[in-house]
C-alpha cells in the first residue's frame, strides 16, 4: 500500500539520518524518517564527552535533543522497521515497512551497524544469562561480580568504566597487545584499582549452567586456560547494516560499509548515505550528524535537479 | 485495563523507551527496579530465564526487551 510521496526517505533514525532531517527539513524537502529505533546505537552510551558544544551528556540526552530539533519541521518520524527497497525504472524509490511502502525521489542510507559478535561457543547459548551487549543496560544486574569486557577500543574502555561502577572487579580481555581508547579513558583505567587488563588473549568459549560462570582463553592467564567469571560484555566493533543498500546496487566495500564521496553520494542517483554504515575511517556522533547534514544538502540539490515521474502505485 | 509490570534498571534506555511508550497509550504499570531490589531481580530471572532488562510482564505474558510490536499485540491496541 503507498503511504505518500516524499523528496526524501532517511532510512535509520539514529543521529545520522536525526541529523540529516534537520536539514531536510530546514531545506522543506517532503521527508520520512524511518527507524525502529529513534536516536539509533548512540542511546547506548552514557557517557558522550566528545559532541562538540557538550562536555558531558548522555547518549539518551543528545539523541532526544535532537529528535526535538527534527520536530520543529514538518518530518514525519515512522518507528517501524524498513523491510526492503526497491528502485522504479524512472529512477524514484520504494522504500518498504513491511506491507506498506513510501514512494520517494531520493534515499539517505543512515542504517548505522549491529555489534559484532564473538562467534565462539557458549555466546548464544548464554546471550542474556551473563553474555551481553550493552553496559548501559544490563550492567547494574551484576553489583559485587566479577565482569569481563571483551574488546580493546575506546567503546570498550568507556563499557569497563562504566561496569567497574557496579561489578567487584573488571577485566578487560583484549587480543592485540595494548588496549587503544582515547588517551583521557586510558588514563582512567590504568589509574583504576579494578580494572585490570588481559592483553595477547582470546575469548575461546564461554560456559556456564543456567548461567555464565567461565570464559576460556587460547593463552593461560595465571596458569588456567579457564577464567572464572559471572558475567562478559563484548565489544569488539561493529557490522555495517548496508543490506538494503545493497539490494539496489550501492556499492560497498570488502567491510560491507557503503561508498560515499565528499558529498555524501553513493555510486546510485538519488541515493546518499551517511554515519556508521559508510566507509568513512572516524566514526563519532558528530561525523555522522555532519555527514548527514552534508546528504541532506546532496539530496536537496538533487530533488531540485530532478524532475521524476515517479513510478505507479498498484492502486493508480 | 491490562496489568503491566516493567522490570528495568535506572540507566536502561530500552527501559525508558518501554516506559514511555506505556505512558504515551495510557497505560499504567508497576515500576520494579531490578539493580537496587532483589527479590524484583530474582522475580525477573524467574519469570524471563534470563538477567536482561526490560522486561515487561502484561498480564502474565513475558516480553524481553523494548519490542513495540510484541507489546502492542499484548496489550491488545
Amino acid at each position: 500500500m503507498d503511504t505518500g510521496k516524499y523528496d526524501t526517505v532517511i532510512v535509520g533514525a539514529g543521529v545520522a539520518g536525526l541529523g540529516a532531517a534537520v536539514y531536510t527539513g530546514r531545506f522543506q524537502m517532503k521527508t520520512a524518517v524511518v527507524g525502529e529505533t529513534p536516536g539509533g546505537t548512540i542511546i547506548l552510551t552514557n557517557d558522550v564527552a566528545n559532541y562538540p558544544g557538550f562536555s558531558q551528556i548522555t547518549g539518551l540526552d543528545l539523541a532526544e535533543k535532537l529528535q526535538a530539533h527534527v520536530n520543529n519541521y514538518n518530518v514525519e518520524t515512522v518507528e517501524k522497521v524498513v523491510t526492503r527497497v526497491e528502485r522504479c525504472p524512472e529512477g524514484c524509490f520504494k522504500v518498504f515497512t513491511g506491507n506498506e511502502y513510501l514512494h520517494t525521489q531520493s534515499i539517505i542510507f543512515a542504517t548505522g551497524t549491529e555489534w559484532k559478535k564473538l562467534k565462539v561457543p557458549g555466546e548464544k547459548e548464554f546471550t542474556n544469562k551473563g553474555v551481553h551487549y550493552c553496559a548501559l543496560c544490563d550492567g547494574a544486574l551484576y553489583k559485587d561480580k566479577i565482569i569481563g569486557v571483551v574488546g580493546g577500543s575506546d567503546s570498550a574502555t568507556k563499557e569497563a568504566l562504566l561496569l567497574v561502577e557496579y561489578g567487584k572487579k573488571v577485566y578487560i580481555i583484549y587480543r592485540k597487545e595494548k588496549i587503544r581508547p582515547e588517551p583521557i579513558n586510558l588514563n582512567r583505567v590504568m589509574g583504576h584499582k579494578r580494572i585490570e587488563i588481559i592483553n595477547n588473549t582470546n575469548v575461546t568459549g564461554i560456559k556456564g549452567n543456567t548461567f555464565v560462570t567461565s570464559v576460556t582463553f587460547n593463552e593461560p592467564y595465571e596458569g588456567s586456560t579457564e577464567f572464572q567469571l559471572d558475567a562478559v560484555f563484548i565489544e569488539i566493533g561493529h557490522i555495517p547494516l548496508s543490506g538494503l543498500a545493497k539490494e539496489i546496487g550501492v556499492e560497498v566495500n570488502e567491510k560491507g560499509e557503503i561508498k560515499i564521496d565528499r558529498d555524501a553520494k553513493t555510486n546510485i542517483e538519488g541515493v546518499f548515505a551517511a554515519g556508521d554504515v559508510t566507509d568513512t575511517v572516524f566514526k563519532q556522533a558528530i561525523t555522522g550528524v555532519a555527514e548527514g547534514a552534508t546528504a541532506a544538502y546532496s539530496a536537496y540539490h538533487y530533488v531540485n535537479e530532478h524532475e521524476l515521474i515517479c513510478c505507479h502505485s498498484d492502486e493508480e | 485495563m491490562a496489568n503491566v509490570k516493567v522490570y528495568s534498571t535506572p540507566t536502561c534506555p530500552f527501559c525508558k523507551k518501554a516506559k514511555e511508550f506505556l505512558k504515551q497509550n495510557n497505560f499504567t504499570f508497576e515500576d520494579l527496579n531490578v539493580a537496587e531490589s532483589e527479590q524484583a531481580r530474582s522475580e525477573m530471572i524467574k519469570k524471563s530465564g534470563q538477567v536482561a532488562v526490560p522486561v515487561l510482564d502484561i498480564d502474565g505474558e513475558i516480553i524481553v526487551g523494548f519490542d513495540r510490536e510484541k507489546i502492542k499485540k499484548a496489550l491488545k491496541i
